[in-house]
């Protein structure tokens, strides 16, 4: 019987998987996806043990401890260990779930490499003739995109990193589920680094492509510096309470251990972490970027899981934020994330790109929700959208796979040729909009209640504008790819459902789309062993309890506001012409949105202007100043000297006669002055 | 010691395998190049053997010198007093790990030297007699022989660059050795300084050290803070501190592959080796003293050395200065002059060598195929030169100090002993590793991604040799990151045992246990103190 203290074999198998595959995918048959699989199956199949074990005698057996020592010196003593309480379980059949629906559905969509330039096209497959000809011209409403050389559809190229990419899956599985699981700071910091590379790596896996190479390094570095300013903050925890152990780092917050000063400056330190990792404002924009990688990394990494790790953090470090004051500010930033970034999607014409900032914009709402002080809420949102962010992501695969490309302009009314992809994707894209009954209606709706209760008005009427701007770009999102009439006669016709590999996971999701909020009623809850509903479960000890009651005010407004935003994209798509006058009106604005708030340009100003030049000028000093003058300086003035005294060395008897004689008057001069 | 197990006999082999290995090479004709590349071979695995024996074989816990053994050489003569001059040897938990690194290196370096053609047999001879220097620096424990042993290393450099090398090597030979030498004049004097005031008549260190603790001793402080900056100041030339870091990246620049990996693999150790051996042993007072100016140089090191690094164009540079400020880190460690900083540094010691060596291999694989360094004429590696990338990466991974490599725990204790003791130059030490995945990922991104140049569709993936060497030192890296315990077993103990170090843990609270259930915190005592400087609670 596997306990919840053996839950360490969980990430255990996929690192197997991982070096398995590292070394060996090209001799193993079908370069060993299927090894992928089987890992991450049987390590969803071992959650649900553990699962099962929680709930016998629930709460008994939880939280479960395991842990092992990792360096000892003095007094000074590192012990990594899995600490699984009900946050850490909700996370991990997150996890495992998406993982699983991820390998398998790749093992379709990995086949073939997608977005091929031509030039890469004719590397990779020598005798492929040029790609057909250019995408469509009537471009519709969505026209006004300059369609970049890398989207031309092409024809099917054969991965050549297949078995690679499935061994970086196996480690991210690996590094995420640690991450999960981890009990203390700097073990939890070293999955969150790991799962950093493999989203670099993956990021990356296209990295002929000089965007792509970009993106992955941007990611990285720019959660880097997020890292590096959360490894401060760990070690200023660890000075404090001599320990790296959460629940004991926490318990020395909340208990006052810790001088108040002390604290909010290494909470802030902490919280630098998250913000980089979760992609919240000002360090948000390695994640649009990172749509450059294979789309179903986008849906593991990049929306259900990696991101998710900041918000995750925070719920496990509440306490400590609270103790620290720092809740208005994660509210703040969450909020100012989500608005931003559902803003910035409604004028983003890129599919995936579009989806990236749904994503922004759904794990800020998440730290708002933490701001509120709702752990159960930011985790039953973080869940339910993990189901139906991937499905968004997945289906948005699914058309590139058909269609070989990703911007939208040239699509539309793919939901007659695609009717799995669509119907799948319509319904995550409402559960994101927050439409009762699905998934998503659920975990917004709780987090409204927190709003309100918690933050306020003001709030609450922001988190509503959020409400209508998510509607407003799920409807256009839907409308330009699914809806309306096909605006590339050429890509519609070649239009394909994708195959049972990637539309299995599409139905699963979906279908997680629709039920997974509803474990928050109690009827349901009760029946699935979680009396008082998943809320109920979530509830981490010092939370306020509050049980979860319907309230029809609150849904009613909810439904309405996502009703009114799709509304307002619905009229303005309904008639050809009107969104392109509508965005041609107001063209300030419109151009501002269009450019992310012209944030890329900030960084990559401060990186030319700034820390290049640094970097420049050290390096310039250290070449001219240090070397050359004081190296190569010294050793020149040692040359000269001895060029100067060799003119001494004259050869001449009466010179060296001479010189005798002044340096015998000279000591005698010294030695009689010195006497009297 | 009489036990053989533990007998100096060891470390006399480790030492001497080396020299004679070079004296049988004297007398091979030099028209069978290959009976030298396998006899080269061989003695790098001998000495891998036996460094791998002697760091296993050192008995964990007490921190105590092992594998004790002491010929005296001459004594009761002139100046000298009774066991004046002696070989004596011994390692403790700080030089163990040292010798396995240096066992790991040449052994690499050797086999990636098999491809030299021009006068292998020299170049073998040289190497060995520098190797034989090294180990015999980790293992002496006599100043004289310390220092002789430390310029065995350092000489032959001189013409292993200006023979061999490439790239301005006249120049880089020339300003290395110069430097380093001009260094070990300040040392010389410092020992001798140190002779004389013991007043023991012996030049071994063990006893000189007990002088240099001992209460009102002879070496008064103000003698001890006078001659510290002789003593750090020379080593540190060779552990590239700033300002006199320059030659390392002209000098790793102008070296053969095998140079560069052992220089910047083990012989800017013996720098840092030397910081601790006739600095924080042999002037307890004078470090105390003087640990915040090092830490100073060693902050510019770690800060100005990766921004420098960021701006370089030549790979060697670029790792030239990369290891500049992972030496800073090494130093920032050391002047903490707590348990867990000086832990760090040790580990630093060791994971900066694999990491640099294995760098060192790589660029030089390259190198001898395209015949420049220069980073931007290449791209797109990855797909012709998987094997290549993948080794180049994991050096590149360490060093930016991502977990599950060695750079990642080396780092982690530095950063914590530094905001024990230095919480302001812990941020900056942390920042600065910021840059270095920086310029990591912008070399990853411009040399190994993007397109790929058809310039150099001749490139071949790395040889055999090549690919060997990498595994034992990507191995060791990976070793190290993942389990760190055998590696701090064996230094903690001997850096508790330095004079003036203190456990940093030793009045926090402590969790004993982690507490049982996660509403039951288990209790703990009362606020701690906060000594250090810095915020306080």
């Amino acid at each position: 019987m596997i306990g919840v203290e053996h839950a360490w074999i969980i990430p255990a198998i996929p690192l197997g998987s991982f070096i398995i595959l590292a070394l060996l995918h090209n001799v193993l048959p079908r370069k060993g996806d299927w090894l992928g699989v089987l890992a991450i199956l049987t390590s969803f199949a071992l959650v649900w043990f553990v699962v099962a074990d929680a709930f016998t005698n629930y709460p008994d057996h939880l939280p479960g401890r395991e842990s092992l020592e990792w360096i000892e010196a003095g007094r000074f003593r590192v012990d990594l260990g899995i600490h699984v309480d009900e946050v850490a379980i909700v996370m991990l059949i997150v996890v495992t779930t998406v993982a699983l629906m991820v390998n398998i559905y790749s093992t379709g969509y990995m086949q073939e490499r997608h977005g091929l330039t031509a030039e890469e096209q004719r590397r990779l497959l020598p005798a492929t003739a040029a790609a057909h000809g250019g995408h469509g011209d009537t471009h519709g409403d969505a026209g006004h995109v300059e369609s970049s050389g890398h989207h031309e559809t092409a024809s099917a190229v054969p991965e050549p990193r297949y078995g690679w990419f499935f061994a970086v899956l196996s480690l991210f599985a690996f590094a995420m589920l640690t991450l999960v699981l981890a009990d203390n700071l700097l073990l939890m910091f070293a999955a969150w680094e790991l799962v950093g590379v493999c989203s670099f790596f993956l990021i990356g896996f296209y990295w002929e492509r000089r965007s792509a190479a970009e993106a992955a390094k941007k990611a990285f570095i720019t959660t880097r510096i997020g890292d590096v300013g959360m490894l401060i903050g760990i070690i200023m925890l660890w000075k404090a309470t001599g320990t790296f152990h959460i629940q004991t780092v926490l318990h020395a917050a909340e208990t006052g251990q810790i001088g108040h000063t002390y604290l909010v400056i290494s909470a802030l330190f902490l919280l630098m972490g998250p913000i980089g990792k979760s992609a919240q404002v000002p360090l948000h924009v390695w994640l649009p970027d990172a749509m450059e990688g294979p789309t179903p990394v986008s849906a593991l990494i990049h929306a259900a899981t990696m991101v998710v790790a900041g918000v995750y953090l925070v719920a496990r470090m509440l306490p400590l934020f609270e103790a620290a004051d720092l809740l208005r500010v994660i509210l703040t930033m969450g909020m100012i994330t989500a608005v931003f970034a559902s803003i910035v999607a409604l004028a983003q014409t890129d599919l995936k790109k579009v989806i990236a900032y749904s994503t922004l914009s759904n794990l800020g709402i998440m730290m708002v929700a933490l701001g509120a002080g709702s752990v159960t809420a930011a985790m039953f949102h973080l869940m339910t959208h993990a189901f139906f962010k991937a499905c968004l992501f997945l289906g948005a695969g699914s058309v590139i796979h058909a269609t070989h490309t990703q911007e939208m302009g040239p699509l539309g009314g793919l939901w007659k040729k695609m009717p799995i992809t669509g119907t799948t994707f319509i319904i995550a894209a409402l559960a994101n909009a927050g439409i009762i009954p699905l998934a998503g209606f659920w975990s917004k709706d709780e987090i409204l209640h927190s709003i309100d209760s918690h933050a306020g008005v003001v709030w609450f009427v922001i988190a509503l504008v959020w409400v209508v701007l998510s509607g407003m770009y799920t409807a256009r999102l839907v409308g330009y790819t699914f809806l309306g009439k096909p605006r590339d006669q050429h890509i519609y016709s070649h239009a394909h459902e994708s195959p049972f590999a990637m539309t299995l996971p599409l139905i699963i999701l979906g279908a997680l789309s629709i039920v997974a909020g509803f474990p928050i009623l109690h009827e349901v809850g009760n029946s699935l062993g979680l009396p008082g509903g998943i809320s109920e479960f979530l509830l981490t000890p010092g939370e306020h309890a509050e049980e979860f009651h319907f309230n029809v005010g609150l849904a009613t407004a909810g439904t309405l506001s996502a009703l009114l935003g799709m509304f307002i994209t619905g009229f303005l798509m309904a008639s050809p012409g009107r969104m392109a006058r509508f965005t041609a009106a107001i063209p300030g604005p419109y151009n501002l949105v269009k450019n992310k708030f012209y944030f890329d340009e900030m960084y990559q100003w401060l990186i030319d202007r700034v820390i290049l030049v640094v970097a420049y000028g050290v390096a310039w000093f250290d070449r001219h100043v240090v070397n050359d003058t004081g190296v190569d300086g010294f050793s020149s003035l040692l040359n000269y000297t001895g060029f100067r005294l060799k003119f001494a060395q004259t050869g001449k008897i009466p010179n060296y006669a001479l010189a005798i004689v002044i340096g015998v008057l000279t000591l005698a001069v010294i030695a009689f002055s010195t006497n009297s | 010691m009489d036990n053989l197990n533990q007998s100096g006999y060891w470390l006399l082999a480790v030492w001497l395998v080396p020299l004679l290995t070079a004296l049988v090479m004297v007398f091979i004709p030099s028209r069978f190049a290959g009976v030298i590349r396998g006899l080269a071979g061989v003695s790098g695995v001998v000495m891998f053997a036996l460094s791998l024996y002697i760091f296993i074989g050192y008995q964990v816990g007490e921190g105590n010198i092992q594998f004790e053994k002491s010929w005296v050489w001459m004594e009761n003569a002139g100046i000298l007093g009774p066991g004046g001059i002696s070989l004596h040897m011994g390692v403790d938990g700080i030089a163990a790990p040292m010798v396995l690194l240096t066992g790991i290196v040449i052994m690499a370096g050797n086999v990636v030297s098999w491809k030299i053609q021009f006068r292998n047999k020299d170049f073998y001879i040289l190497l060995l007699v520098l190797v034989s220097g090294v180990f015999g620096t980790f293992v002496a424990l006599d100043m004289f022989f310390f220092f002789f042993m430390y310029e065995l290393a350092v000489i032959p450099m001189y013409l292993l660059i200006a023979v061999w090398g490439s790239t301005r090597k006249e120049y880089g030979a020339m300003k290395l050795t110069v430097m380093l030498v001009a260094a070990s004049v300040l040392i010389f004097v410092g020992m001798f300084a140190v002779y004389t005031k013991a007043g023991i008549g012996s030049f071994d260190l063990v006893r000189l050290w007990a002088v240099a603790q001992t209460p009102n001793g002879p070496m008064d402080p103000q003698f001890q803070k006078i001659f510290f900056p002789f003593m750090v100041i020379g080593c540190g030339v060779l552990g590239a501190l700033w300002p006199f870091h320059t030659w390392s990246p002209d000098g790793h620049m102008a070296a053969p592959t095998a140079v560069s990996m052992l220089h910047a693999g083990v012989l800017m150790k013996l720098g840092a080796f030397g910081i601790i051996r006739l600095g924080i042993q042999l002037f307890p007072e004078g470090a105390e003293f003087w640990m915040p100016g090092l830490m100073v140089l060693g902050t510019i090191n770690a800060v100005y050395g990766s921004f420098s690094a960021l701006a370089q164009r030549d790979f060697k540079q670029m790792i030239g200065y990369s290891s500049v400020s992972h030496m800073g880190y090494v130093m920032m460690g050391l002047a903490t002059m707590n348990l867990v900083g000086i832990n760090g540094a040790v580990l630093q010691m060791f994971a900066h060598g694999v990491m640099t060596a294995l760098f060192f291999a790589m660029v030089g694989g390259l190198y001898d195929q395209a015949h420049t360094r220069e980073m931007a004429v290449f791209g797109g590696l990855a797909g012709k030169m998987p094997k290549f990338s993948i080794f180049f990466m994991i050096a590149g991974l360490s060093g930016v100090g991502l977990p599950a490599m060695a750079g990642f725990v080396a780092e982690f204790n530095i950063f914590v002993g530094l905001f024990r003791s230095y919480p302001l130059f812990g941020v900056l030490a942390v920042l600065s590793a910021a840059t270095s995945a920086a310029y990591v990922f912008r070399m990853f991104a411009i040399v190994f991604f993007g397109r790929f140049n058809t310039r150099w569709s001749g490139l071949r993936d790395i040889q055999k040799t090549e690919v060997f060497a990498g595994t034992v030192l990507a191995a060791s890296i990976l070793f190290m990151g993942v389990l760190p315990k055998p590696f701090t077993d064996r230094i903690s103990p001997s850096v508790l045992a330095l004079p003036g170090v203190i456990d940093p843990t030793a009045d926090t609270p402590q969790t004993a246990e982690t507490p049982n259930s996660d509403h039951n915190y288990d209790l703990r005592p009362e606020r701690r103190r906060h000594d250090a400087i810095g915020w306080s609670a």
